[in-house]
């Protein structure tokens, strides 16, 4: 039964023979880099690559492509992570894109435009209309790369809040390493070097103000105290700063906006720091919308990150309701805008000011309609009961007035009025709640970060002192900021984030 | 057998297999390691992960594959259909590319990666 043990003994012996030639190989030799003399020129550099991009997320992984295809004969993708592909790689895999093959087939009338200004409502009047259109025009070319890739969707579209119209693919692992997956064999295969456990530091400039490079430091080891050894790279072409959100920074997030403070988590991995961006305002990119930070009200108190109870709590809020289990009585419009009902949410707290998420409570009948039911019973984040004195009991809300309030509430589904909240009851027809039911508890989480850097249409960096783009530096996806204004639609950040990496690898082949 | 019989076995079971998980972290002559291991804890053959027989360094990312199969390995920790993408050594996520250290301890217990957004069940793990 050796198969069954997972190694292969003969093997051992004779590589254990050898001295584990494997291991000695790679284990990272750190040359010593020698002082920056002058902080800005006579740098002695340990490599040299034509394309030095920083994060193995949509942008970056986009971005080494499109170099490799308009002819860059090194292009190097350094990730501070054991593992590539970052946020994107745990994402839902929703890809909007206007004017696509499915939008044929379903006979669906849509253009470029069209999604931008779907972006510029959602964006309440400070997006970036220019960046969004140029996206948006670019998006299907890029969901062309994926699917040229190998990544595989749905054959059918969905229409996500705030989009007039069905123009999102997702695909059919629905989650986003159905495509960072494909991506990477893809860079692999063209001949993209990919390095882990490599933080990019600080930026390197000539003497007349462009980047040349960056320093970086191999050997990291994110959570084991390792910092790694200092290594200076030259980019001839550029550097590209790919590093994604700062959804994991509390300091930096609750500086921007106080409630989002170590009490709330984040549906982000927890590489999602953001040093990245403070490099990029230490060399003086204009920061942009950094208070715009989208908290996810439909996250769970009871599991880590985005987990199972969000989809499912999407899927099932238009015909639930929340309560605070301390009255047991509703405290919001259940299908509010995110930001509206996050803030609600971090008001429920016991007597002492500790958090105590509200309990949403849904029909079992109903709730048994979405595939996420199945997950959030088995892996205990959501519960069913038979009555609801059983719910009342387990959570600790006063049956009274729980009964009272269904009964309310029931009273509003007939009517087709919501008399407590306004909450829209259209999706709510005919949805009664009633026995048995099933519950979950929510608690906001940090999820995207509509701020960043500035950067123009050309994914390149703007400088606050001279307002123009800072030579040899370019940023893009997450950590690039304002395009998207107040807040970001649903699957809108696959096509920014793979577009602006595009951009941004023309430009620097370019020059 | 009984059903309190069934009980009873089904608890022996249990309590060996938590013992067991326990245990393979066993203190050898300065340094803990793994009794699965012990074969390479005479004073001798550190170098059997590290790169030298004193080690000052983390092993290397593949140090473990010297030993260990991957395709043996994903076979052996393959999982039923609806749950394939969980299968830790050829994940929904990173595919084959996760560094073994990422989830296995080797001197001192360790959760695995996974663990920190999902809780899926792996008896077989080893913390
Ligand atoms: C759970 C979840 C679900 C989502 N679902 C969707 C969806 O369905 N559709 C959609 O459009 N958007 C979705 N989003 C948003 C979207 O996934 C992210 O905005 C997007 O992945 C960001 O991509 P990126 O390339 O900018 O950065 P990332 O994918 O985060 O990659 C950045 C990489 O840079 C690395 N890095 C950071 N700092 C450094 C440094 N100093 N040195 C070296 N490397 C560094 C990081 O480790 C990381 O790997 C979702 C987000 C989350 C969290
Ligand atoms: C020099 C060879 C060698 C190296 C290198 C090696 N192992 Fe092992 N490993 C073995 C052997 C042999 C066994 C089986 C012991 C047994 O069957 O009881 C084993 C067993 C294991 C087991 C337990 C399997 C079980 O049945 O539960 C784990 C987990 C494991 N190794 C992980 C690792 C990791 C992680 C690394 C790298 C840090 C590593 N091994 C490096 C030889 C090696
Ligand atoms: C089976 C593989 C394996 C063997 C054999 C092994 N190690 Fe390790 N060692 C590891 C792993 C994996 C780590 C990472 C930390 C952990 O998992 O405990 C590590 C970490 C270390 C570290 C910490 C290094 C640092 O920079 O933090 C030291 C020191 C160390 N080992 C010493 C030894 C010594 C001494 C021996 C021999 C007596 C030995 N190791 C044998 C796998 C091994
Ligand atoms: C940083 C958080 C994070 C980590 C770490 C993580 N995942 Fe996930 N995983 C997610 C998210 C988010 C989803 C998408 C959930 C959804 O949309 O339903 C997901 C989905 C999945 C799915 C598909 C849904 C399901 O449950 O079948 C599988 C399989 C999966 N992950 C396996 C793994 C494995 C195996 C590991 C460890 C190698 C892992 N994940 C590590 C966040 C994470
Ligand atoms: C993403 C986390 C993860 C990574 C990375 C990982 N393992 Fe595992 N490994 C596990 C888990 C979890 C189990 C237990 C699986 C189960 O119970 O089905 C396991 C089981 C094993 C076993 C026992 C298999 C058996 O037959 O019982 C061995 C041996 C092993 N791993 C070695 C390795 C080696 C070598 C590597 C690197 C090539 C590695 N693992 C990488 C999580 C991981």
């Amino acid at each position: 039964m050796k198969e069954e043990k997972g190694h292969q003994a003969d093997r051992r012996k004779f590589l254990v023979g050898m001295g584990i030639a494997g291991a000695a190989a790679t284990a990272t030799l750190a040359s010593p880099a020698l002082a920056v003399a002058g902080n800005r020129c006579e740098t002695k550099w340990d490599q040299e690559h034509e394309v030095v991009i920083i994060g193995s997320g949509f942008a970056g992984l986009a971005a080494a492509i499109q170099a490799k295809r308009l002819g860059a004969k090194s292009v190097v993708i350094f990730e501070k992570m054991a593992v590539f592909g970052g946020n994107s790689a745990v994402n839902g895999g929703l890809f909007a894109a206007p004017n696509t093959a499915l939008q044929k087939k379903e006979g669906v009338k849509d253009s470029p435009e069209r999604m931008a200004a779907d972006q510029a409502k959602a964006g309440r009047g400070i997006a970036n209309e220019e960046q969004l259109l140029h996206v948006a025009k670019r998006a299907n070319e890029a969901l062309q790369m994926t699917i040229d890739a190998g990544a595989e969707y749905f054959p059918y579209l969905q229409q996500l809040g705030g989009h007039s119209v069905p123009r999102t693919y997702q695909t059919t692992v629905a989650v986003g390493s159905g495509i960072t997956q494909p991506l990477l064999n893809e860079c692999k295969k063209l001949g993209v070097r990919l390095v882990n456990r490599t933080k990019f530091e600080s930026l390197i400039f000539d003497d007349k103000g462009k980047v040349v490079g960056a320093k970086i430091r191999e050997g990291y080891y994110f959570g084991r105290g390792k910092e790694g050894s200092p290594v200076n790279v030259r980019a001839a072409r550029g550097v590209l700063i790919a590093t994604g959100g700062f959804a994991r920074n509390v300091g930096l997030r609750s500086a921007q906006d106080p409630t989002l403070t170590a009490e709330v988590g984040s549906t982000n991995p927890p590489n999602a720091t953001g040093e990245g961006l403070l490099e990029l305002f230490n060399v003086g990119a204009v920061p942009v919308h950094m208070a715009h930070i989208q908290t996810g009200p439909w996250a769970s108190a009871d599991e880590d990150g985005f987990g199972y109870v969000s989809n499912y709590s999407i899927y099932n809020f238009a015909h639930s309701i929340s309560v605070f289990p301390k009255t047991g009585r509703r405290f919001m419009n259940e299908i509010a805008d995110r930001k509206t009902r996050a803030d609600a949410q971090l008001q429920c707290r016991d007597d002492n000011g500790n958090p105590l998420p509200p309990v949403t409570i849904t029909s079992y009948e109903h709730a048994k309609q979405h595939p996420t039911m199945k997950k959030v019973l088995k892996y205990g984040v959501g519960w069913k009961f038979d009555t609801v004195e059983d719910l009342a009991k387990h959570h600790n809300i006063p049956v009274k007035a729980l009964k009272q309030q269904i009964e309310e509430y029931n009273g509003y589904v007939k009517k087709g009025v919501d008399e407590q909240f306004g909450k829209p009851m259209a999706k709510a027809k005919d949805k009664y709640l009633k026995a048995p039911f099933v519950t979950v508890r929510n608690w906001p989480k940090v999820h995207y970060c509509q701020g960043g850097a500035l950067t123009d249409v050309e994914a390149r960096v703007i400088d606050s002192s001279t307002w123009k783009p800072i030579p040899g530096l370019y940023a893009a996806g997450e950590v690039a900021g304002g395009m998207h204004g107040v807040s970001r639609l649903g699957s809108c950040s696959i096509p920014d984030c793979m577009v602006m990496g595009m951009t941004a690898a023309e430009n620097m082949m370019k020059s | 057998m009984s059903y309190k019989k069934l009980m009873f076995a089904v608890l022996l079971v249990f309590i060996a297999c938590t013992v067991q998980a326990q245990e393979t972290l066993k203190q050898f002559d300065g340094i803990k390691g793994r009794s699965y291991h012990a074969d390479f804890y005479d004073g001798k053959s550190c170098d059997s992960c590290h790169d030298s027989k004193k080690p000052l360094n983390l092993p290397a990312d593949d140090a473990c594959l010297s030993c260990h199969d991957l395709d043996d390995l994903i076979k052996a920790t393959e999982r039923a259909k609806d749950e394939m993408g969980q299968n830790p050594h050829n994940n929904m996520h990173f595919g084959k590319d996760v560094p073994c250290m990422e989830c296995h301890g080797e001197h001192q217990p360790r959760e695995h990666m996974c663990q920190g957004c999902h809780s899926f069940k792996y008896k077989k793990f080893k913390q």
